[in-house]
């Protein structure tokens, strides 16, 4: 009975060691693509790594950032890129993200997309241009209750080129929160020309990784990485009235338009409303007077929802979308610039449409 | 009730790193069907159902998008401030996709607060799941029918 018990445990260690083996010759043959090459834009950059990650991945270990707002777990439908050829099937997880177009005209999701072999990959020429950034934390400001500034002096590259308007995305390290580091994006308020510090409005997200690290956690002299510029919200060369709309945070890439064109001495008649539900939650208020006085054709119009008693408001009340039908006519020559909430941007664009401007002319920054 | 094969599969989506980084579960290493079945309990216990909790959730989302991404007041004793971050999650039941949208509710009666998600809502409706104990994101069904006053009604 006892020799049956040896010989049966005997068997079932051996059988385990056999499948053990088994496991690791498959990770190593298998589950190895060896080494790939992936050519970037006809040839314009070539990347030769290691096969086996997914191609968010690896372009961004080679230095190819593809913006992601999730961290590569395929819930932003951010990392679309065109693979020409090599990339295989589509994977269940990337179906949700395209349209029936977007699958013929071979656009894949870079962060579900494992690199098994060779790939032509075409993506916008200037994520080419983004780089990482290693930072050190100069400045951390509260603007409201809930939203800070943070001003960070690039270290390493020391200077970074880029359009106001324009994002980058903040590494949150490891913390009490996070087993891994997580990437989100935030649009830059700082003028172009200061070259060397660049400057963020961060508004706390209930349970958010990176905006609790940033309120709670963060301290001036603390190192961060940041990688960008990225985004197509900038102003247009024209001479359009433009109609700037933004709420909370929505007023860093404005501020940034706007600080922009005084230093260029652009005249150009320009409205900005901002809404707010009460003042504690208004910010910024000198420093837009100030930008009246300057440019003489700006006008800032902020605007309470719900204020306090004790605030004793004297100026415009009221849902953002009503002040903006008050305060415009006909908007068919006129432009947009919208920065905030995803249900904003989207009562917004209906008034803008009522006043005549055209669906072309109306750009916005969606924090969706 | 047995763990079923189908519900083995969904509490692997609901694990770290498959929908969320710190996934649904928590620190709960219970089976799926023992969480469902705890909670339903509660939920019977609270004199109410999954779907008129949802519902109560659900009202008060919608009436919140009308602050446009502020805080506004809802039937005199609510701070409702909905949002929304970039992107979709799916539902780890696999039937559909939801908006990214968070909902901050804070009962001036009371003075305490709740957030939760349109995936909870969704996931509440649907399957009757609160999320795992330990997780960051757990409902209590008890918070959400004190705090958001749902009304009693049969399972």
């Amino acid at each position: 009975m006892l020799l049956a018990l040896v010989i049966s445990i005997g068997a079932m260690c051996a059988i385990s060691a056999v499948l053990a083996i088994i496991m690791v010759i498959a990770e190593s043959t298998i589950g190895n693509y060896g080494e790939v090459s992936i050519s970037i834009n006809d040839g314009d950059k070539k990347i030769d790594a290691r096969g086996g990650k997914p191609l968010l991945t690896t372009l961004k270990e080679a230095n190819v950032f593809i913006p992601s707002a999730c961290g590569g777990r395929g819930s932003c439908g951010l990392c679309k890129c065109k693979v020409k050829s090599g990339a295989g099937e589509i994977m269940p997880t990337e179906l949700p993200w395209l349209s029936e177009a977007e699958k013929a005209d071979h656009v894949r999701l870079s962060c579900q997309l494992k690199v098994k072999g060779d790939l032509q990959v075409e993506i916008d020429p200037a994520l080419l241009y983004v780089r990482e950034f290693r930072t050190t934390v100069v400045g951390l400001v509260n603007l409201t209750h809930d939203i800070k500034q943070l001003t960070l002096k690039l270290d390493d590259p020391n200077s970074m080129d880029y359009k106001a308007g324009q994002f980058v995305q903040i590494e949150t390290p490891v913390y009490e929160r996070t087993d891994e580091p997580v990437y989100r994006a935030y649009s830059m308020s700082s003028v172009p020309s200061s070259k060397n510090t660049i400057e963020m409005e961060i508004r706390l997200v209930p349970d958010g990784i990176c905006t609790t690290y940033v309120h709670k956690y963060l301290k001036v002299g603390d190192k961060m990485t940041v990688n960008g510029p990225y985004g197509e919200f900038h102003r247009s060369e024209n001479d359009r009235h433009m109609i700037c709309i933004a709420g909370g945070s929505g007023m860093a890439p404005l501020k940034s338009i706007l600080y922009d064109m005084r230093e260029k001495g652009i005249n150009r008649k320009a409205t900005y409303f901002f809404g707010a539900k009460s003042k504690r939650d208004l910010f910024l208020l000198d420093e837009m007077k100030q930008l009246e006085r300057d440019m003489p054709s700006f006008t800032f119009i902020p605007a309470l929802s719900a204020p306090d008693a004790e605030d004793k408001w004297e100026g415009e009340t009221g849902l953002i979308t009503n002040i903006v039908d008050c305060h415009t006519e006909d908007l068919s020559n006129a432009e947009a610039y919208l920065c905030g909430s995803p249900f904003m941007i989207d009562a917004c664009i209906v008034v803008l449409k009522k006043h005549g401007m055209p669906e072309a002319n109306i750009f916005y920054d969606k924090f969706s | 009730m047995k763990q079923t094969v189908e519900m083995d599969k969904v509490q692997h989506n609901m694990r770290p790193g498959c929908i969320t980084l710190k996934g649904l579960l928590g620190e709960d290493k219970r089976n799926l069907v023992d969480i469902l079945i705890e909670d339903e309990g509660e939920v019977i216990r609270l004199g109410t159902s999954h779907k008129a909790i949802a519902e109560r959730m659900q009202e008060l989302r919608d009436s919140g998008v009308e602050g446009l991404g502020e805080s506004i007041t809802i039937e005199d004793r609510y701070d409702v401030r909905v949002d929304s971050v970039r992107g979709l999650l799916p539902c780890p039941y696999e039937d559909g996709t939801v908006q990214k949208t968070f909902i901050q509710v804070h009962n001036r009666m009371l003075k305490r607060s709740i957030t939760y998600t349109d995936l909870h809502i969704h996931m509440i409706r649907e399957h009757g799941f609160y999320e795992g104990k330990g997780s960051s994101f757990r409902l209590s069904p008890q918070d959400l029918v004190e705090i958001l006053d749902v009304p009693p009604s049969c399972m």
